[in-house]
């Protein structure tokens, strides 16, 4: 059996606002000595594979998959480093990349790999949060799709479990498929283990270039279909009024007070 | 442009038992306002077992022309068959933009539908304006820390639009116009993932969608019990608890709390958040509460930046003091 994992390689979301900035020119976030990370949901599609193969005793081939210029080689490591069999890197600028284009060059990649019986992603990126790859990915290959997926409940890998809004519900799959994947408490990325990390430096990575698989998927090499107008900072907030007292039943009745003074309760 | 010279949308709404969920009417509301700004008109699909009986719903809310679909596929393969559905309805109707609600369902077949129609996708729109007449959309990106404005290029555009999002004062006309099955049926295909088992959440008192005060817990709570204790004072107020992204991870509260950019969208009179440090993308979600409140350990947390008011402390000593102080002024 064998499934890939999308990642990719994002500017850290949890950057404090203070040290957030964007450059409205370019329309892209200007944060000096930027911090990258693998973007989070793809942390817990990984943990969903590596907790799939573990359910089959080992018996899973797991591929990591990204696509970027050469820095986004920094989350094959690590997954590599999670102890993930294989990587494939398709390189190339994907600034500048319609979500289609992605989707279709990232196909023609999985093409070139053993046959999928999953594939997985995260359900958004955590820098432009846009959530549309895995399902255009689906349609590119060809695959259904089932999003919001927090875990695998089977070691066959038949049947995933939905969150959704008011509740879960169960799959039963009925051939290869595309999980997007959302947290929760059972799938938080475990860490890696340092023997792994430096063992995953020696790693082959496969490289494909961009501008090949593009070719090969027969894909446009239009402008993307939608375009970035502007890239703002929110309004700056007032600070909050802090609610003093001695002890915290004061500072708690105080807060009860001025709630009910502003016409909250 | 090519194709029709007017605008036409397209929305799409689940029948919910006999009627339609008031996010349902939301949306289509907005979307009413959207093609009256662009001189166009507004079509609704209705998805589901009851969707005719529900249309007039629709019309009320803005909608003119109205098409149902009543495939019990759906329910069993929603993503699939619903964007079956959707496909056929966009042939029909040559929609310039197509607005999904950025639930569950519409995340789910939005990209789809967008590929398919090679369609331009913004999705998780938080507001619009039309501009040389097309809509501008904005949306949150980078957890929340900035906002951008995002236009399609093309003929046909294709969103996800958040709670709240192209709300006026006042509710657009009703529209009217036919009411038609969309005539296709849609079997369940062999290839298909399929629904075998639901479990709804089981939830005391008010959803959080409903609730008018939200009690929500984060890291800072240290553990499961402290749900406990956030629970009698949303109790007290007659609330729902949530919950940051952080304490769902640990396992101290079930996904279906989680507030926050991939959380639930939540509008109550009064948020109390309590150990939670404010991650901009946990604001997203509770943005729009009238009232924040914050209590927290860390006077630097971020979360005071954005609570109108705000509790320096320990959340062991403060809530069960704010929830005695609840209770003497709410009794009952």
């Amino acid at each position: 059996m064998h499934a890939i994992v999308l990642v990719k390689r994002v500017l850290d979301p949890e950057i404090p606002r203070t040290a957030f900035s964007v450059d409205p020119e370019r329309r892209q976030p200007s944060v000096p000595r930027a911090p990258y990370v693998l973007s989070v949901f793809d942390g817990n599609a990984l943990e969903v594979a590596l907790r799939l193969r573990e359910a089959r005793g080992g018996d899973l081939r797991i591929t990591a998959l990204t696509l970027g210029p050469g820095p986004a080689e920094e989350v094959l490591r690590k997954a590599l480093a999670l102890t993930v069999d294989a990587a494939a890197h398709v390189l190339g600028d994907e600034e500048a990349l319609g979500a289609v284009a992605k989707a279709e060059a990232l196909a023609a990649a999985i093409r070139r790999l053993p046959p999928p019986d999953l594939v997985l992603c995260g359900r958004q990126a955590a820098d432009w949060e846009a959530g549309q790859l895995g399902g255009m990915l689906a349609e590119a290959l060809g695959l259904p799709c089932v999003p919001f997926v927090s875990a695998v409940l089977d070691p066959a890998g038949t049947e995933v479990l939905q969150q959704l809004e008011s509740g879960q519900a169960v799959y039963r799959l009925r051939g290869p498929t595309v999980l997007t994947v959302t947290n929760d408490g059972q799938n938080v990325l475990r860490a890696a283990k340092i023997k792994d990390v430096m063992a995953a430096r020696g790693k082959g990575i496969a490289v494909f270039p961009l501008g090949e698989l593009l070719a090969e998927a027969g894909s446009q090499a239009a402008a993307p279909e939608v375009e970035t107008l502007a890239l703002r900072l929110p309004a700056p907030q007032r600070r909050a009024e802090i609610c003093e007292g001695e002890t915290a039943g004061a500072r708690a009745a105080r807060l009860m007070r001025r709630l009910r003074e502003l016409g909250a309760v | 442009m090519g194709g029709d010279p007017l605008a036409k949308i397209l929305t799409v709404a689940c029948a919910a038992g006999a009627g339609i969920a008031p996010a349902a009417v939301e949306l289509t509301q907005a979307a009413a306002h959207l093609a009256a700004d662009m001189e166009g008109e507004l079509c609704a699909l209705m998805l589901g077992v009851g969707a005719r009986a529900a249309a007039p719903a629709l019309q009320a809310a803005g909608a003119d022309e109205v098409i149902t679909c009543e495939e019990e596929s759906i329910a069993d393969a929603p993503g699939e068959a619903g964007l079956v559905a959707l496909v056929e309805a966009c042939r029909r109707l040559r929609p310039t933009l197509v607005l999904l609600a950025a639930d569950s369902l519409g995340r789910d077949w939005a990209p789809r539908l967008a590929y398919r129609l090679g369609a331009g996708l913004v999705t998780e729109v938080t507001d619009w304006s039309v501009e040389a007449g097309r809509p501008v959309f904005q949306r949150m990106v980078f957890g929340g820390k900035a906002i951008a404005a995002m236009a399609v290029q093309g003929e046909v555009a294709v969103a996800t639009v958040r709670p709240g999002a192209g709300r006026r004062e006042v509710p657009p006309a009703p529209g009217r116009g036919p009411v038609e099955d969309l005539g296709v049926a849609i079997p369940l295909a062999p290839r298909w993932p399929r629904i075998v088992a639901r479990q709804a959440e089981e939830r005391q008192g008010p959803g959080l969608e409903e609730a008018r005060v939200i009690v929500s817990g984060g890291r800072g709570l240290g553990g499961a019990e402290g749900f406990l204790a956030l629970q009698e004072l949303a109790a007290a107020f007659g609330g729902a608890v949530g919950a940051s992204r952080a304490a769902v991870d640990e396992g101290w509260a079930p996904a279906t709390w989680q507030i926050g950019q991939t959380g639930k969208t939540v509008a109550p009179d009064l948020y109390i958040a309590v150990g939670i440090s404010g991650a901009s993308q946990h604001l997203v979600g509770c943005a729009r509460a009238k009232t924040i409140v914050a209590i927290n350990q860390d006077p630097e947390a971020p979360i005071f930046d954005y609570a109108r008011l705000g509790v320096v402390g320990d959340w062991r000593q403060v809530v069960p003091e704010l929830t005695r102080a609840v209770k003497e002024m709410l009794p009952g």
